[in-house]
């Protein structure tokens, strides 16, 4: 007797992608026959493929009717209906608009000046690459194949059973090496496509009408990409590509090799292509792989996707590519959005200045990267960074991290068919520490349920995960498997400093039963002679609330502990937090948040225990003053924000941080509280010149060099984060009337959003160039002034106004113009207000 | 002669500032008193009473965007010039006087 659920869809952006492979993936999981019916339009799906849940078209508001039977409907169903009432709805993706007026995105105007050509497209990955052109075509069906005609129907299915089989064996062991997350969730995606049953029928059944093997691929290819093509709903669209990558990989499976379709890069390219799919973008040479021109692409697309990863400077809907010549040297621009071609000699000055520009920045914060962390007035926290495989622990050191603060194991436990053995486990946790080199790894034991299912445990559904078996909770259930790991990281202890941290510590009663369980796998280690660390430190995860109020007891049970920002954000506030109606919730700026964190901090410091965080909002430059401030240990966050996050510690200043948390605890809301937050990024006193902010000898050959050079000193030292945009602020005020004011002089300025301080920049010229001055005669000295809007305006204007006033005067203009040394004319700069 | 003068110039952070002394500067040369206003980034500085208004003998306006207050210049003679006139030739602007 068959089971129906009735229900409506509820995502705004239809039964898409993801959605579907969450349905396809619960209905894999059971015998049953398991239907999909839209009753708009008739469509019934066969719910264990993706491509056929796709396929019919279900949009937001559709009625739909699931239907299963068989020997498990029963379970099935209960599966089924968890699902329908608890998880689709949470299943929405914000789809970001993306930017296609290409003509209304600011250019520079130094660039704009070059002579250069320049091509405008949609910027979708950000940075500046610079190479020879090279077109590519994209995967297409080879026209010379056969496409019917097959005398044996069973052999040619054998064909296609075969290169399926070897494909989707392919997707998974170039999954398991993959070195980046993003390549793997390709390749995963890849191979469920290989595998949809509709997919696979498709195939067959286009044999047995008496198509041959690539005809029976090219009708798929056909029927899937048309089916998606006409989709209202851009992220099916941009599905369009992975299913021709499949078909290309089938299509070489069964015949061999193919004539190439991608060209070797020999030197830096900048690769040009109507559209590429990923297993392309893999293929290509990534070290010589320097821009890609696309004409078609989606931002959410998983070329781009991996474009971005491995950060490649991309643009689409570039106009008239068939007309750009492939040999020649061109800059592709993903910051300003241009492909740049017959490069000028002041095209080449423009793009030196750009590297100039981001080698300065990278400096200044390898600097900071390669030393401790420490506030101005000297008060040490460290900076520590989260890591899930050994690569990503080497590449956390080489960005500047001083210890792990967050090793997730559960990652060794993902996408496969087995917990991985206690042996195995202890192999990884080995390379881990050795590649840490002595520095401390704070390893989090197995953290899966609520958002992390694991197939091989068999976890029961729950209708809220997230208030379920997930963390500490799943351990008594799986005993053998959390002493397993206990041992393989006791044993690893003996290679390296590191420490034990458990999650979702909510009770007194969990820290104990887990102590118990350390306890006698240490005996049972000793027992055996096996090393290890006997001053192994332990430690929990604090996300749920209930432990900050049993914290003292906790205290006695641990020796550390650590913030789970995310999880006790949304635990505390009841928020879910991949739920944006209510995002005005999950909101790190509510008091009851930070009051609950401070009282946390204060506890566990009184105790004599340590604490850190991590978590997203850890890297979070708002609100890092009152970390600092609260008395974290360290702070635990993703490699990349690390080198900003030493150089926004080093501007910060303790005393002030512990004072505005106690005026930030005091607000009723979040309001309040985020403009008590702004108010001391104002006031944190970065004074408005600093030695950093003088560049003597700059060799420019106009007004525009000098102008772009000024900003960017801005960037460079952290203070302006959109030097283009300054930059247009800067040629606003030029257009009311000329700032060289004569002598040789100019002070080019603005009131501007831009600079994350009022700032003074000094630029001497080594030749001067001409300004439009009042009186003609070229300018040697640049003065630029960006003063921040809507700040406190009077702290720094009536220097500002003695500095212009001073101006006037030709004794200090000649001692300005005579003096080199940065340090004295920062000096002779401030003195003007005394 | 007892001169007045008001400067304010469009983002009133640099001309504002850079006129009114080069309007101090050239009275001097020129041995006549004045008092500037500013009206720039800090709001008014070095405000003209209405009394040192009418009893100059002119009010040098050196402004590119209308003024506050300028209710209180209705009585006196007036000269408007823009701010890049002083900061070009600030003895042309006297002449004019």
């Amino acid at each position: 007797m068959a089971l129906e659920l009735t229900f409506t869809c509820p995502l705004q952006n239809g039964m898409h992608a993801r959605p579907a492979s969450a349905l396809e993936e619960i209905a894999r999981g059971f015998i049953s026959d398991i239907t999909l019916l839209n009753r708009r339009t008739g469509r019934n799906a066969n719910a264990r493929s993706i491509l056929s849940i796709v396929g019919a078209d279900i949009r937001c508001g559709d009625s739909c009717v699931l239907t299963v039977s068989g020997t498990d409907e029963e379970l099935a169903m209960a599966a089924l209906g968890d699902f329908v009432r608890h998880t689709l709805p949470r299943r929405e993706t914000q789809i970001s608009e993306q930017k296609t007026n290409v003509a209304e995105r600011f250019l520079p105007r130094c660039l704009r000046d070059t002579g250069a050509t320049l091509r405008r497209g949609v910027p979708l990955v950000e940075g500046i690459g610079r190479g020879r052109l090279v077109r590519v075509s994209g995967l297409r069906m080879p026209q010379e194949l056969a496409k019917t005609g097959v005398a044996d129907v069973a052999g040619e299915q054998e064909r296609i059973r075969r290169a399926l089989a070897e494909l989707i064996e392919w997707y998974g062991s170039r999954a398991a090496i993959a070195e980046r997350g993003v390549e793997r969730d390709v390749l995963i995606a890849h191979r469920s496509l290989a595998r949809d049953e509709e997919f696979q029928s498709c195939l067959f059944n286009a044999v047995q009408a008496g198509r041959t093997a690539a005809g029976a691929i090219v009708m798929a290819e056909e029927q899937f990409t048309g089916l998606l093509a006409l989709s209202a709903n851009p992220l099916l669209r941009e599905r369009v590509i992975d299913i021709r990558d499949v078909c290309g990989q089938l299509l070489q499976r069964v015949y061999g090799n193919l004539p190439d379709r991608i060209l070797a890069l020999r030197e830096d390219s900048i690769v040009m292509a109507d559209w590429l799919t990923p297993c392309q973008i893999l293929s290509l040479d990534e070290r010589f792989l320097k821009g890609l021109v696309l004409s078609e692409a989606g931002s959410t697309s998983h070329t781009i996707i991996l474009a971005r990863s491995f950060g490649i400077p991309t643009l689409a809907g570039v106009e008239e590519t068939l007309a750009i010549p492939e040999g020649d040297e061109a800059v592709l621009d993903g910051d300003s959005g241009v492909l740049v071609t017959n490069l000028t000699e002041q095209a080449r000055r423009y793009y030196a200045l750009e590297q100039q520009r981001q080698q300065g920045r990278a400096a200044v914060l390898s600097k900071y990267a390669n030393s401790p962390a420490a506030t101005r007035d000297g008060h040490r926290i460290e900076i520590a960074a989260n890591a899930g495989t050994v690569e990503e622990v080497a590449k956390a050191f080489t960005a500047g991290a001083e210890v792990i603060g967050l090793f997730r194991t559960e990652m060794l436990f993902l996408d496969r068919s087995t917990a991985p053995s206690e042996v195995e486990q202890y192999e990884i946790y080995r390379k881990v520490l050795e590649a840490a080199r002595g520095r401390t790894v704070i390893f989090r034991t197995i953290d899966i349920g609520g958002d992390k299912p694991l197939g091989y445990l068999n976890l029961l559904p729950e209708s809220n995960p997230f208030l379920g078996c997930r963390g500490i909770r799943i351990y008594p259930e799986f005993e053998v498997l959390i002493r397993n790991q206990l041992r393989a990281l006791l044993r690893a202890s003996a290679h390296g400093p590191m420490k034990i941290m458990f999650p979702m510590i909510a009770t007194v009663d969990e820290a104990r039963w887990i102590n118990r369980l350390v306890t006698e796998e240490r005996k049972r280690c000793s027992d055996e002679g096996k090393c290890f660390d006997a001053k192994l430190s332990l430690g929990a995860m604090i996300e749920v609330p209930s432990a900050a109020f049993v914290l003292k007891e906790l205290c006695a049970e641990f020796d550390f502990f650590s913030i789970g920002s995310n999880d006790l954000l949304q635990y505390t506030m009841a928020a879910d937090r991949t739920n944006s109606r209510v995002a005005t919730l999950y909101d790190p700026c509510h008091p009851a948040f930070l009051r609950l964190i401070r009282q946390i901090v204060a506890t566990v410091r009184r105790a004599g225990k340590w604490i850190g965080l991590c978590g997203e909002m850890g890297a979070d430059e708002r609100l890092l003053p009152l970390w600092v401030g609260m008395g974290f240990y360290e702070i635990s966050a993703t490699a990349p924000a690390i080198a900003r996050m030493k150089a926004a510690v080093a501007q910060l200043n303790y005393s002030d941080c512990s004072r505005l948390c106690d005026k930030a605890v005091r607000c009723a809301d979040s309001d309040a509280l985020k403009s008590v937050l702004g108010r001391h990024l104002e006031r944190r006193g970065l004074p408005v010149i600093a030695p950093e902010l003088v560049a003597t000898d700059f060799d420019a050959s106009n007004k525009e060099e000098a102008i772009k050079r000024a900003v960017d000193q801005l960037y460079v030292h952290g203070r302006c984060n959109q030097p283009r945009l300054l930059e247009d602020d800067v040629w606003k005020r030029e257009s009311h009337y000329t700032t060289g004011f004569g002598n040789g002089f100019a002070l080019p300025h603005c009131r501007t959003n831009h600079v994350t301080a009022s700032s003074i920049v000094v630029l001497k010229l080594r030749s001067p160039v001409p300004w439009d001055a009042a009186d003609n005669v070229p300018v040697k000295v640049v003065i630029l002034l960006a003063i921040r809007e809507g700040g406190s305006m009077n702290e720094h204007m009536k220097m500002i106004s003695q500095l212009a006033r001073q101006l006037m005067h030709e004794p200090f203009r000649d001692s300005l113009e005579r003096e080199q040394n940065p340090e004295a004319l920062c000096r002779l700069l401030m003195e003007v207000s005394e | 002669m007892k001169i007045v003068a008001v400067t304010a110039c469009p983002t009133g952070i640099a001309h504002t500032y850079m006129a009114a002394e080069q309007l101090e500067k050239t009275a001097r040369k020129l041995g006549h008193s004045i008092k500037v206003e500013t009206q720039g980034a800090m709001g008014i500085e070095n405000k003209l009473t209405q009394e040192e208004i009418d009893s100059a003998a002119v009010a040098i306006l050196a402004v590119d965007i209308a003024i506050e207050e300028s209710e209180r210049f209705d009585r006196v003679r007036k000269i408007k010039v823009p701010v890049q006139s002083v900061m070009k030739n600030p003895e042309a602007v006297f002449a004019q006087i």
